[in-house]
């Protein structure tokens, strides 16, 4: 029989023992203290709490005098407005500053504080909603366009019609984009660069396959055959990449399914915003996926899982390892920024996307990101006045040469160095040919459920028809039965 | 001083910071599990309670279900068969070799200590090269030997943090098996073998029983942690690809913060404490027989 | 008693095996650390420069984060050490109803969700202004590791023999006093656990930071290396050799703090807790 050995002690922590009661008051001393604090974090931790509380002073329409008045010190008379945005690409703050400086130079009753945050745009997002909902909002900031629908329907923007009625540089924008702009009947930020897609291919690669340099896709079959006569002649190239699943994320749709449905002539939303589950258009993606994907193999089927498939799509398109692909108008960017504007020319051509019925092409427009006015904003007029200034066309057209996009106003356009610039001459061009993606809160609930449709074909684990109908049914069950109809 | 005065004293910092920064913030996500906040959309504009509909939603939610199951796969892989039995297996490996007298167990035992000392961060960045599909160690190893390189975080995506995770987290089971092991007499064995029992014999019937109940705090403890644990594969894959690695805690953190809805975030989360109160009820249950029988 | 040879070749190939499995994402990371164009792979570069560290200080403002950490982990580590052994000494002698409620309440606190309290310690924060504060900081950071340490130490504190105290305490000595002169000093190897511990936990805490610091001067280093990281993996292929650079450094403090508390980490950390 083994002597025990020596037993470890935390064996009896839940051996409560008897003995010394703790004094009754001390207990309840101690018992309330720790129920208050705790009463205390959860009334300075409600968010919702806080918007109750204080609301949002309304600047009555063309009023002369800044709300400034009211809350300055006397002694200095100059109210601060707070400018926070974040900045990963490196070019926008000396714009910003300048824009800034200018402003500062104009008032005495205010001031422009820019609060530039370094961090990648999802994190400032998640701290922007945080203090949104608090009284130490900053005035005006700035994100992606894409989320216009979930800030208005939240209350966190002020819509700017006021404003653009009495601003001049509103008549050089073209009336699409500025429908672009519009969410249930108001416009909510002026976009500056904007986003385009663009069909990317490789011109050295399709001389290897045999086909002509400035290759232009008629109908949404002959993108299909000029990957097979890649994947035919040339090898270790990888004939195309299409965006799929969940991996793929926001490019599954915006570079993937969505610009499929337009081109076989269908839409995500019907006239009423009702979202369609099922239709003639839908359908033709989904076996154009599952051909590309699992009948013809010419896109890899790492392109479903791996963590980032764009980031290295990008790079082996610029590479030329990679000889189709659908991407952002900003990527190229990436490839002159490592190379050059002449060489990139060279080597890689772009297209529009073609409507299947051979009636012309189009571009998936996004508004880019664009500034914004807080709801909670106490002084929204001199905000206001930020803006117009930093949407000047001069500002408009530097920048978006430095980064390039294509320029929301016409007269930036003019700009001379910037018209110098075939490519994003044309770029801009094109975005009279621009649809834009559904504005919608509910938008990415449906964006999970086309990825997971998508994902279903790409993998072979359904086909067309059987994702389709699943689809139906995911988009029930995110937005509710009578928002989702079928078309045949 | 009385010695009730002064444990009252004692006790006061902890519970005080505990309260308003811990418990507070819980409770708060407890009522908020019952409303359906969000940080954008309608409901930002005007929250509401929403009594049980959260938790309605929860037992519907297929996505939940799946991070539950990944959940239990992840805790069970990583922690309860990978780093017990490779702690196990690490501590009676170097006990062993210590006493036989052959050198390097300090070696080994300080490579499993780094992995384990590292901050998660660093942790995951270094196996996502690790596993990185066109040019990770890994794959660039199979690609030398002839074979096909795998897509750890795509396709293996639930082995590779498993992987990730038994590389980080033995060591702390390691070292407990070690020093329990140490605390067993020498003597015991040496009678044992000269009474003619195996090796096998000597480790059944002496070094389990003598370990067995650190052996199941221990256990407890890895479960619950891992369980809770979330930044390694946050790095590693966020969860993908699509919800194949999102446990219980990524499921919450996303609600929450990629889809900024506060309330039903909330709800999951609390979920997840009622799953670790289960888990906490059967490890201390199995644990109390072994308490009263044992006690000196 | 020298097994045979073939017994100890196989332990031998077992070490070669583990020691592998564990060194060799290090490995990579000393190499890209030092290597002008690092990959993903291992790597012995032609040119080893250390010029990704220069670029760090210089472009990456990677020395204000860095003492920054450095401040927040050790104002973490000496109040969360002052704290957690006062309440856990407590909880080790003090015989009182609830006892097992508060160690099993502990025990569950340790699992508590980070994101489930996100959102109200954000709000809890800038009510009482603590953002952008190092107080805020500390004192969140402290909290958050107390549950798990208060646990550790208590282990401890249970395996110092009452007798000493109580022979102090026969000799009218009070009990802070005893604490103070007899049992710390027995129970100092679990203060320097516990003490590296919140350190190591302070040191790597990232999500905190990102909600409760905007001022780009009081960033600490996690965040700044999640930022990296992550910023640079959106437009390009993330450039390995300066976020290798940043974890490398990254992880020499808490190098040295393993290399120092070595000894008071072999005693063991007895009797439960955490793992992954």
């Amino acid at each position: 029989m083994a002597p025990t050995p020596n037993r470890n002690r935390d064996q009896d922590l839940f051996a409560t023992g008897s003995n010394k009661p703790i004094s009754r008051r001390r207990f309840l001393k101690s018992a309330a203290f720790a129920a208050s604090a705790a009463i205390l974090a959860a009334c300075g931790g409600t968010p919702a709490g806080q918007s109750a509380s204080t609301p949002s002073q309304a600047q009555p329409a063309g009023s002369p005098a800044p709300a400034a008045a009211a809350t300055a010190p006397a002694a200095s008379g100059a109210v601060q407005i707070h400018i926070s945005y974040p900045d990963e690409a490196g070019k926008k703050p000396k714009y910003v500053d300048a824009a800034a400086a200018d402003f500062n130079k104009a008032h005495t009753d205010g001031q422009a504080v820019v609060d530039l945050q370094k961090i990648d745009s999802d994190s400032y997002y998640t701290k922007l909603l945080l203090a949104l909902g608090t009284d130490s909002a900053p005035d005006v900031f700035h994100v992606s366009g894409g989320k216009i629908a979930e800030l208005a329907d939240g209350n966190l923007i002020a819509p700017l019609d006021d404003y653009l009625k009495k601003w001049d540089g509103w008549q050089h924008y073209p009336d699409a984009i500025k429908a672009g702009a519009t969410y249930k009947g108001k416009v909510w930020a002026i976009p500056y660069g904007l986003d385009t897609r663009f069909l990317y291919y490789r011109k050295d690669v399709f001389q290897q396959a045999g086909l002509p340099q400035d290759w232009q896709p008629k109908k949404v079959q002959d993108i299909i055959d000029a990957a097979k006569a890649v994947q035919a002649k040339v090898t270790n190239v990888i004939p195309y990449v299409l965006y799929g699943g969940a991996a793929g994320s926001g490019g599954t749709i915006s570079h993937g399914f969505l610009p499929l449905v337009w081109a076989y002539g269908g839409e995500l939303q019907n006239q009423d915003g009702k979202w369609i589950g099922s239709s003639p258009a839908i359908l033709k993606a989904l076996q154009y996926y599952q051909e590309v994907f699992v009948t013809d193999k010419l896109v890899p089927a790492e392109v479903l899982t791996l963590p980032k498939p764009w980031t290295t799509m990008r790079e082996k398109l610029g590479k030329g390892e990679l000889a189709m692909l659908f991407e952002g108008g900003w990527v190229r960017g990436g490839w002159t920024s490592q190379s050059s504007e002449a060489q990139v020319t060279q080597t890689v051509g772009t297209n529009l996307f073609p409507y299947d019925n051979g009636s012309g092409t189009f571009t998936v427009g996004g508004l880019g990101t664009c500034w914004f006015i807080a709801d909670k904003s106490q002084h929204k007029d001199l905000a206001w006045d930020f803006i117009a200034r930093w949407n000047n066309p001069d500002t408009v057209a530097k920048l978006n040469l430095e980064d390039p996009h294509p320029v929301a106003r016409t007269d930036a356009a003019e700009v001379p160095e910037f018209k110098q610039n075939a490519y994003l001459t044309m770029a801009t061009q094109s975005l009279e040919q621009a649809k834009f993606e559904p504005m919608s809160s509910n938008y990415a609930k449906v964006q999970t459920a086309i990825q997971q449709m998508t994902g279903r074909v790409a993998s072979g684990e359904s086909p067309a028809e059987q994702a389709m109908l699943q689809f139906v049914d995911d988009l029930k069950q995110a937005v509710g039965d009578s928002e989702v109809v079928t078309q045949s | 001083m009385q010695p009730t005065r002064f444990y009252v004293a004692g006790l006061s910092p902890a519970l005080l910071l505990l309260c308003i920064f811990f418990i507070g913030p819980g409770l708060w996500a407890v009522y908020a599990s019952f409303t359906n906040m969000a940080l954008v959309g309608p409901a930002a504009a005007h929250a509401s309670f929403v009594g049980l509909q959260n938790y309605a939603h929860l037992l519907r939610d297929s996505a939940f279900r799946q991070s539950v199951g990944n959940s239990l796969l992840f805790v069970i892989g990583s922690a309860v068969i990978g780093q017990f039995l490779f702690g196990l297996g690490l501590a009676l490996l170097l006990e062993y070799t210590e006493q036989a007298g052959i050198a390097g167990g300090n070696l080994v035992y300080a490579a499993v200590l780094l992995a384990w000392v590292s901050p998660v961060l660093i942790s995951g960045f270094l196996w996502t090269a690790m596993f990185d599909y066109y040019y990770g160690t890994l794959n660039m190893l199979r690609v030398a030997l002839d074979m096909q390189p795998i897509n750890w975080l795509g396709n293996q995506a639930m082995l590779a943090v498993i992987i990730a995770n038994i590389w980080r987290g033995t060591a702390f089971t390691m070292m407990v098996f070690l020093s329990g092991l140490k605390t067993i007499p020498r003597e015991i064995y040496e009678a044992a073998r000269m009474d003619g029992s195996s090796a096998w014999d000597r480790f059944r019937d002496m070094t389990v029983p003598s370990l067995a109940p650190i052996a199941l705090i221990v256990l407890l403890n890895i479960t619950i942690a891992t369980f809770g644990a979330f930044a390694l594969i946050l790095t590693l894959t966020n969860g993908g690809p699509g919800l194949k690695t999102e446990v219980i805690s990524l499921y919450a953190y996303h609600t929450a913060f990629s889809s900024y809805q506060i309330g039903y975030g909330s709800t999951i989360a609390v979920a997840m404490l009622a799953l670790n109160l289960v888990f906490a009820i059967a490890y201390l249950a199995m644990l109390r027989p072994s308490t009263r029988s044992g006690e000196s | 008693m020298r097994p045979r040879f073939g017994l100890i070749l196989i332990i031998y190939i077992a070490f070669a095996v583990i020691i592998l499995f564990f060194v060799t994402p290090f490995l990579w990371l000393f190499l890209a650390a030092v290597d002008p164009q690092a990959k993903a792979f291992i790597h012995v570069p032609e040119r080893p420069t250390l010029e990704n560290f220069r670029l760090l200080f210089s472009d990456f403002g990677f020395g204000t984060a860095l003492g920054n950490s450095f401040l927040v982990a050790t104002s973490t580590m000496f109040l969360t050490v002052v704290v957690v052994a006062f309440a856990s000494y407590t909880l080790s002698r003090w015989d009182v109803r609830g006892k097992g409620g508060l160690m099993y309440g502990l025990l569950l606190l340790q699992t508590m969700p980070l994101s489930a309290t996100m959102v109200p310690i954000y709000g809890l924060a800038r009510t009482l202004g603590l953002r952008n504060s190092y107080l805020g900081l500390v004192l969140i950071h402290a909290t958050i590791e107390l549950p798990f340490l208060i646990w550790v130490m208590k282990g401890f504190f249970d395996s110092v023999p009452r007798a000493l105290e109580e022979a102090a305490w026969m000799d009218g000595r009070s009990r802070a006093r005893s604490l103070l002169e007899i049992v710390l000093p027995v129970a100092a190897p679990g203060l320097a656990v516990v003490a590296g511990l919140s350190f190591l936990a302070a040191w790597s805490e990232v999500l905190l930071v990102l909600i409760l610091v905007d001022n780009e001067n009081m960033k600490t280093v996690p965040l700044k290396f999640y930022e990296t990281f992550r910023t640079q993996g959106g437009y390009v292929e993330v450039r390995y050799e300066v976020v290798a650079a940043m974890a490398l450094l990254y992880l020499v403090p808490v190098l040295l703090l393993f290399l120092l508390t070595r000894r008071y980490l072999v005693r063991g950390i007895f009797g439960g807790t955490r793992g992954a």
